[in-house]
């Protein structure tokens, strides 16, 4: 299989922004481990699916090769920017643009300057270490319209387009777990899950993972995602799994703590 | 100083289509036209935001979302490029505004006061979005009147429409508040769409009016409902059923700024103005103007407000 290796990440800036609070300085160091082990697996490319990076017309690709600039996020601008340099493949980008329709999907290039890249494919992009020139990133939107489904279906589609000019490639599905988050201000060296409740449930799901037992992970995410406010319905995972054609042998937490009340594991899947 | 006041509230909403269709010289992308009746609206709310001269204008935008609070930009001069993240082939806008830092601090100090999580953006590299930075341009293009921007916290869609928008009451008598304390004119505009059903796919050719029209019949029934209440000053009957209206017409008036305005300006029962309606991928626009200076006399702001806001708790 052209894909040489599966990580589910955090999109909350707050490990890059902030590494000094224990938890998040925690977080940051588990994505830098995983990057090692991306790096490791020398991919030609890395395909990212961020749920920070909203669409709700057709499908979004960046196909933009190069792009620099300095990002603010809207929420955690207190903490300083962001600034990015980032590498697409955009010619395997083009060609997810070509394959969409093909699969029922409406799909458009982004290729401006300036363009915003959100800040979660940023934020990761500098702890994993991806997103140079030697490992360019294929970015593709999350349209909130799309469900878990869709989204399996597009990152299937973007390996076999990345494979289709010879190219291996990582996976990388970016976005947060249980979603309940402290809606005033915290001192962030106290920061802890929001809901106990929450925590738990995060814990069973990825020791699923752990276990490697897709079928069960399956089976629970519906739930999980509803109980857990889980970002965006877990369709990050989504993203993993349509690329690993929905099977792994198990998975390696490097991470796990609260973002400001919410739940965040950096992990790294065994395929 | 005199003790300042609010002068009107616009209904001013902002797809970004409007900035392409217009082609100023700040947008990079360019376009053949496109949805005049709405661009013509504008053009006649910016007549009478003219007639207004306020000191200030501000703007309360649902596409700067913020979890921790009610946030207010706090740089005097923010500037740079604007590309809109979901319509970049639209919207690459060069904008730069002046903001009135006094005004927004006041307006988050009284916010404090009230209850609310409140917070001053410093940061100068901060880049406005694009919902205010198309309600401003089409408003008042001349970029020549001082703003305070305000976010949308995400309270009605993390908690509930009717908890969230009582912050957004609490939010608007906290701006009257600042408004009076700081002596200004100031006209507020709410960034919102009404029925918020749309498209999923974008014509070859955006600005294609062939393809414009509601993207729902009972999306269209709700607008016009709403609006010919609007028209008849019937601001009660506005708000008692708004919640309805936003489940059923997916309206983006949940966001709060609709509720933050009429908050702030006391829920004047006063005909609003209605320079156009038109759809933008499907959903509703109206660009309204509810003119404070036909309301005068003791309106019991802050009691009518309150009364409004243990309303909406219920």
């Amino acid at each position: 299989m052209s894909v040489v290796s599966a990580f589910l990440v955090p999109g909350n800036p707050l490990p890059v922004l902030k590494p000094a609070v224990p938890a998040w300085g925690d977080l940051a160091q588990a994505m830098r481990k995983a990057g090692l082990a991306l790096a490791a697996s020398r991919p030609d490319a890395v395909l990212v699916y961020s749920t920070q990076w909203i669409a709700v017309l057709d499908q979004l690709w960046i196909t933009r090769r190069h792009t620099t600039g300095v990002h603010v996020d809207e929420n955690w601008y207190e903490f300083g920017d962001l600034p990015f340099d980032i590498h697409a493949d955009e010619k395997v980008a083009a060609a997810c643009v070509e394959a969409c329709p093909k699969n029922g999907v409406h799909a458009r290039g982004v290729d401006y300057d300036g363009f915003p890249i959100d800040s979660g494919t940023i934020a990761v992009s500098g702890l994993l270490g991806i997103g140079g020139a030697d490992r360019p990133l294929v970015i593709g939107s999350n349209n909130v319209y799309h469900n878990g489904e869709v989204t399996e279906k597009l990152a299937a589609l973007a390996r076999d387009c990345a494979a289709a000019q010879g190219k291996r490639v990582a996976v990388v599905g970016v976005g947060g777990l249980s979603g309940s988050v402290f809606r005033t201000e915290i001192d962030p060296a106290t920061d802890h899950f929001a809901s106990a409740e929450e925590d738990r449930w995060n814990r069973r799901v990825l020791k699923v993972m752990e276990e490697g037992d897709v079928e069960q992970l399956r089976k629970i995410t519906p739930e999980y995602a509803g109980a857990a406010r889980v970002d965006m319905g877990f369709k990050h995972l989504h993203w993993i799994l349509g690329a690993l054609d929905g099977a792994f042998r198990g998975a390696h937490v490097h991470g796990y703590g609260p973002l400001y009340g919410s739940g965040a594991a950096v992990v790294e899947f065994k395929i | 100083m005199s003790q300042g006041e609010i002068i009107a509230g616009f209904l001013a909403p902002h797809p970004p289509h409007l900035v392409y269709g217009e082609n100023p010289a700040q947008n990079e992308p360019k376009s053949q036209g496109g949805w005049e009746p709405l661009r013509w609206a504008y053009e006649r709310a910016r007549a009478a935001l003219e007639e207004m001269r306020p000191d200030v204008l501000l703007v309360h935008s649902p596409h700067w979302m913020t979890s921790v609070g009610h946030h207010f930009l706090g740089v005097e001069r923010l500037s740079g490029k604007s590309v809109d993240p979901i319509f970049p082939n639209l919207f690459r806008y060069d904008f730069s505004l002046n903001v009135d830092v006094e005004l927004a601090e006041a307006c988050a100090e009284e916010g404090r006061k009230a209850g609310l999580v409140t917070k001053m953006m410093r940061n100068p590299n901060f880049r406005v979005d694009y919902g205010t930075i198309t309600t401003l341009h089409m408003i008042r293009p001349q970029w020549d009147i001082p703003v305070v921007g305000i976010s949308a916290n995400n309270s009605p869609y993390y908690l509930n429409t009717e908890e969230g928008l009582g912050e957004m009451d609490v939010l608007g008598r906290a701006t009257l508040a600042a408004i009076r304390k700081t002596g200004r004119r100031a006209v507020l505009l709410a960034s919102n769409t009404l029925s918020h059903w749309h498209f999923h796919e974008e014509p070859a050719i955006p600005e294609d009016m062939s393809k414009e029209h509601p993207q729902s019949m009972a999306g269209y029934q709700w607008d016009m409902r709403m609006i010919e209440l609007m028209r008849k000053g019937h601001m009660k009957e506005v708000f008692e059923l708004l919640p309805k209206f936003i489940v059923e017409a997916f309206a983006e008036v949940k966001s709060g700024a609709f509720t933050w305005m009429h908050a702030a300006m006391g829920y004047p029962q006063v005909p609003a103005e209605l320079y156009g309606y038109g759809t933008v991928i499907g959903t509703g626009n109206a660009v309204m103007c509810w003119d404070m200076r036909n309301a005068r006399g003791p309106a019991p702001v802050h009691r009518g407000a309150a009364e409004r806001s243990s309303a909406l708790a219920v």
